[in-house]
């Protein structure tokens, strides 16, 4: 299978305090990953070394065999990004917020049918600012995937989503997935991840503490659920 | 050229949906166009001078916008946007700073060049004022002081750490520059220190070129302004690309 991410051994720290430590893996296309942890474990942190918004301090990083940093513009063509805040101009309106943005691509996917399959075609003349939280978290979804990218980055996939639209988001998704999307994206919700990884990385501390499947992690961890067996992964006591 | 005409139309109509550069840009310079009007008249410039007051204040007056546009809006947009993550959002995209840089100048040189058309009628129909000098030369000079005082914005929006900084430079530029510069005061009836203060400022140089082509007074003591003008232009324009920052 063709890799279209590889991270290798990232290592990144801020002000003397490490945030990420040797940080290897790599993503097959068509495949979803997982990136998991608690809050501050280094998960942002890892993406954005990955995507080049920030410098790791060593170890290297590509995106379909480009390094993000060098040929930015050549690699964004294909790639898709949600970042964890999300971002946007005072006062701009749904539908001109995704004009702009397809504007900058030289192939962008229709973002009305993006608008529609997410629920938010009756928005697109409403302000951004004026749009609940999933909604506004869905619409960011519908920004990265406006490139029509073969790699999507997406960071808390579903935080303000409700449990309906989570599972429509999870739907869309698997869809991409299965025409070849590649995925990478961080998650609080294990019953996301179940539903939704074909491999997953738990971090701890800024280091990976596992890599592998779902059921890998369980069969490690001897627990019955993937919920336990995360928790046993990032609590250090209980596995002593 | 579709992705700047596209971009380029979102960020005006955010742009003018903001409406301070629609008061400051366009408005403010007709209303001090008029006040001027309403103070002097048709009179003379000075005793003996070929052309009024009104029509020596239009090179300044029409600068104002200029100078709002380029030292005000363009840096705190530019700023803004990086304060607000925006432009980090446009980095993970294949857009390059310059295009981003280049749909901005070109949303507030239409400003200023709405603005200059609405000072130049105000002063033909109401004030019955003419145009005495050339017009290719005045757009000429229009654009060099356009393009200099927009490379110190881009320079100030590029470089400043936060929003703070950013506001804070503009306003130490800003303001000296638009009283001091005879864009509101005008320059003729200043005291002679003042004057001199004055003569540092490059909105002042830009204003002397505006004035000399405006009134078709001949070109001699003017290469000096061009020369600050353009080098200053070059300068800022070239830190703001390379210093360019996205977060």
């Amino acid at each position: 299978m063709e890799t279209t991410v590889k991270a290798e051994k990232l290592c990144k720290s801020y002000a003397g305090i490490k945030a990420i430590e040797n940080i290897s893996f790599s993503i097959c296309r068509g495949e979803v990953f997982g990136l998991l942890g608690a809050n501050g474990a280094g998960k942002t942190t890892a993406i954005e070394c990955i995507l080049g918004t920030k410098i790791a301090d060593s170890g290297t990083a590509s995106i379909l065999g480009m390094n993000p940093q060098k040929n930015r513009k050549k690699l964004f063509e294909r790639v898709g990004v949600q970042f964890q805040e999300s971002s946007y101009q005072e006062k701009i309106r749904v539908e001109e917020l995704c004009e702009e943005t397809a504007s900058l691509y030289r192939e962008a996917a229709d973002f009305r049918k993006l608008l529609t399959r997410f629920g938010l075609h009756e928005k697109a003349k409403s302000p951004v600012n004026e749009l609940s939280g999933g909604q506004r978290q869905r619409l960011f979804i519908v920004l990265a995937l406006i490139p029509d990218p073969e790699v999507v980055f997406l960071d808390e996939l579903t935080t303000a989503l409700d449990a309906k639209a989570r599972r429509e988001v999870w739907k869309c998704l698997s869809e991409l997935k299965d025409k070849g999307l590649t995925i990478l994206l961080t998650s609080h919700f294990m019953d996301e991840v179940e539903a939704l990884c074909d491999r997953i990385m738990i971090l701890k501390n800024g280091e990976s503490v596992f890599c592998g499947t779902v059921r890998e992690a369980i069969a490690t961890s001897q627990r019955e659920k993937f919920e336990d067996a995360y928790l046993w992964f990032t609590d250090g006591e209980e596995k002593l | 050229m579709k992705a700047f005409g596209e971009h380029f139309n979102t960020e005006l109509k955010l742009s003018l949906r903001g409406m301070d550069m629609v008061i400051f840009a366009i408005c403010m310079p007709v209303i001090v166009m008029i006040i001027l009007g309403v103070i002097y008249g048709s009179k003379a410039a000075f005793d003996g001078a070929a052309y009024t007051f009104m029509e020596q204040s239009f090179g300044a007056v029409t600068a104002i916008a200029i100078c709002v546009s380029g030292v005000m809006g363009l840096p705190l947009v530019i700023s803004d946007y990086r304060n607000r993550k925006i432009l980090k959002r446009f980095r993970v995209t294949p857009v390059s700073p310059a295009m981003l840089l280049a749909v901005q100048v070109a949303v507030y040189a239409l400003y200023t060049l709405v603005s200059l058309m609405l000072v130049y009628i105000t002063i033909k129909l109401f004030f019955g004022c003419v145009f005495g000098g050339s017009l290719f030369l005045f757009l000429g000079a229009y654009l060099l002081v356009m393009l200099s005082m927009f490379s110190i914005g881009m320079m100030v929006g590029g470089v400043a750490p936060n929003v703070k900084t950013a506001n804070l430079f503009c306003c130490v530029l800003y303001f000296p520059m638009l009283i001091f510069s005879g864009t509101t005061l005008p320059y003729e009836i200043m005291p002679k220190a003042m004057q001199r203060i004055s003569d540092f400022m490059p909105l002042t140089q830009g204003i002397k070129l505006l004035k000399a082509a405006s009134l078709g007074l001949p070109m001699e003591g003017v290469m000096l302004p061009i020369i600050v003008m353009a080098v200053l232009a070059l300068i800022c324009a070239g830190i703001s690309i390379k210093f360019f920052r996205w977060e």
